[in-house]
């Protein structure tokens, strides 16, 4: 998240200038600890209520914790092994497709915040 | 028997005078008025069965108002008058006669009482939303338009063969629950999972919506998809190949989402996802399930569109979508990004968001109803969706690299739009009473329990984490300029080169014959004239002298035989 180029933090609309903090890679990294420790939280959340639960599966601790983690890896993994195999130039189905083409600039407003 | 006005016409006969309005206040106007009215109206409908109408022999009806029909009636005047101001700066009267008479074909097909008015206002649909992505104005849209059309039209063709079929089974065309079994109701049934883009069926929601213009993926993603659910909730509940078919498509999409790199298209990937969810709603039938499907749907639609806006509002400041080209716009668009933000939530059914209320109805039923396997499917296409959806479109867009864009806000009357469409979100999700009332059945369900909120959050935040290390050790795809192959590959590659290789091998062997024949034709030729020319053999010893003198001897025989 950390950016390449400094701006001018007068030229930001205020939402903006509150979120420069992000561009602080500490800042980040903060974010990413919280993470951790959110997820700590929620598995050993599962020690301390009484789970409504329909299948058996649902009561080992932690499930949909340790689903959700392990599903992601495996949808993440599958997916660039596709790319192998699948993956063409963006030109593949040109003249045919939008895909290569850039978007009309009748449909588009394209002000920047230098403007 | 209810004596009402058809709401559709509200649409059409708006879309016949924007025709007529100048560009300008009255007919921004009317575009925003043309949907609030309609839906007011809606919401007022008596129920019951009215708008009859005879045409050659059959009796059409019009109107069917009941609680199905207007929820669904309800949600997309709502999506039209979002989907109006999320285009208001749009100065092109193709996209809003074209929007208009769109929402109004839906909702004509969301109230018909029958077969034969479902497909006209379903015919409708396709001919009216081609011109959504025809307004691209492109090479690449225009043929872009015309597979999306050629798929929409043979969508109705097969569902008046059915109604056809159907009509000479049972002399009935009524629009009502059907059992699959004759020929008559797989083609209704395949029809119907055309536009509601079933596996393999798929391709045209992909290939279409991010072809559109910017203002038109918004319109497109709400009705027809949904039109499609509708039409199955009606005619095909507890259909039990529907639960599968509903498990294969929340599945199968969220792979090609993760490696898409046009976000728009990532957004449709992930619209079928959401499709599959209602379908196998659809398929186990109950009445939890059913309201489950229509209550998903509802909110579906609105962070869709959601979505779709913030995206498009990336695009129409950055001239892309594409998530190798963005980053880094949260300092310049920061509402835009906390609107998207929204949508990502509501998507992924982040307790208080608006997902959370109506996905869990589906979930808990096939739960319950046993389907275990079906329930691991969603369970891990709801990880899937957060993955793809809910942190990928944001993330993409906003986060990640800095592009070195820096785009001004999206306008104010797009803001106003995204804004009120997350206030939504939220509210249902805060407060899902008021939805509950509108569905079809009566809702004795509690979404906020320990165990659900815990459960979900695990899930989610789990699948965050999933993310964040697969991005930080560098396994996570990066966004690649790119196309990936789906099974439209077949009809757009494999298929026309087999058809160019066939036409190459039949006209080589016309022209291998034509060439053979009149080589065998000129040798005759050479042949007769070398024989019967005037130089040839034959000629030579065919003097005009022997003739003469051969009549002579002739006439003399026949004189002698007479004669005698």
């Amino acid at each position: 998240m950390a950016s390449n180029k400094k701006d001018d933090p007068e030229k930001l609309p205020l939402l903006g200038r509150k979120l420069l903090w992000l561009d602080n890679m500490k800042n980040v990294e903060r974010i990413v600890y919280g993470l951790y420790f959110t997820c700590f939280v929620l598995f050993i959340a599962d020690f301390f209520y009484k789970k409504k639960t329909y299948m058996d599966i649902e009561d080992v601790p932690g499930f949909y914790a340790i689903y959700g983690f392990a599903m992601c890896a495996l949808l993440v993994i599958c997916a660039r092994g596709m790319r192998l195999f699948l993956m063409r130039d963006e030109t593949y189905y040109a003249p045919n497709d939008v895909e290569s083409e850039e978007h009309p600039e009748a449909n588009l407003s394209k002000e920047t915040i230098n403007d | 028997m209810i004596d009402v006005f058809p709401p559709a016409f509200f649409f059409l006969i708006a879309a016949g005078i924007v025709a007529f309005l100048p560009q300008g206040i009255f007919r921004s106007a009317l575009l925003l008025l043309t949907p609030i009215v309609a839906g007011l109206y809606i919401y007022d409908l008596p129920h019951g069965v009215g708008g009859e109408v005879e045409l050659a022999g059959l009796t059409l009806e019009m109107m069917r108002v009941d609680k199905l029909s207007v929820i669904f009636g309800l949600v997309f005047c709502l999506a039209s008058f979002l989907g109006n101001l999320y285009a208001l700066h749009v100065k092109d009267s193709i996209q809003q006669i074209a929007a208009l008479a769109y929402v109004g074909s839906a909702i004509g097909a969301v109230f018909a009482g029958d077969l034969v008015t479902l497909f006209i206002y379903w015919e409708g649909t396709a001919i009216t939303s081609v011109f959504l992505i025809w307004a691209r104005r492109t090479e690449g849209a225009y043929h872009t338009g015309m597979r999306y059309l050629i798929m929409q039209i043979a969508s109705g063709v097969i569902l008046l063969g059915g109604t056809v079929l159907l009509y000479r089974e049972t002399g009935s065309i009524a629009f009502d629950k059907m059992t699959l079994g004759s020929l008559a109701t797989w083609l209704i049934f395949l029809a119907f999972g055309i536009k509601c883009a079933f596996p393999l069926l798929h391709n045209w929601v992909q290939d279409a919506y991010p072809a559109a213009t910017i203002t038109g993926t918004v319109i497109l993603s709400s009705f027809t998809t949904k039109l499609a659910v509708y039409a199955l909730a009606r005619s095909f509940p507890s259909t039990e190949i529907l639960i599968y078919i509903g498990a294969v498509m929340t599945l199968f999409p969220i792979f090609f989402a993760v490696i898409e790199n046009d976000l728009r298209r990532v957004l449709a990937y992930s619209l079928n996802n959401q499709l599959g969810f209602m379908v196998v709603g659809i398929g186990i039938g109950t009445e939890l399930a059913l309201n489950g499907t229509a209550a998903h749907a509802f909110a579906h639609i609105l962070y869709k569109s959601l979505l779709f806006m913030s995206v498009g509002a990336v695009l129409f400041r950055t001239g892309t979508a594409k998530g190798s080209e963005l980053g880094g716009l949260y300092k310049t668009m920061p509402l835009t990004m906390i609107f998207c933000v929204v949508g990502a939530a509501s998507i992924s059914a982040f307790p208080l968001f608006s997902g959370f209320v109506t996905k869990s109805l589906i979930l808990s039923d096939a739960a319950h109803e046993g389907y275990y396997i079906v329930w691991g499917i969603l369970l891990f296409a709801s990880a899937g969706v957060f993955h793809h959806s809910g942190i990928k479109i944001p993330y993409f867009a906003f986060f990640a690299h800095d592009s070195g864009l820096r785009p001004k806000e999206a306008p104010t009357h797009m803001l106003f739009a995204m804004g009120i469409t997350a206030f939504l979100c939220i509210a249902i999700g805060v407060y899902p009473d008021p939805l509950y009332a509108l569905l079809p059945y009566d809702v004795n369900y509690v979404p906020y329990t320990t165990t659900h909120v815990i459960t979900q959050l695990q899930l989610l935040m789990f699948s965050a984490l999933a993310f964040t290390v697969l991005m930080r050790t560098g396994i996570y795809p990066p966004e690649l300029r790119s196309v990936n192959l789906d099974t439209d590959v077949i009809y757009r590659r494999f298929l026309p080169r087999i058809i160019t290789k066939l036409r190459n091998i039949i006209s080589g062997m016309w022209l291998f014959g034509t060439w053979f024949a009149s080589r065998k034709v000129a040798k005759l030729v050479k042949t007769l004239h070398n024989s019967h020319g005037p130089e040839g053999r034959m000629a030579r010893v065919w003097p005009t002298g022997a003739m003469v003198l051969w009549i002579a001897i002739i006439l003399s025989a026949t004189l002698i035989v007479n004669f005698i």
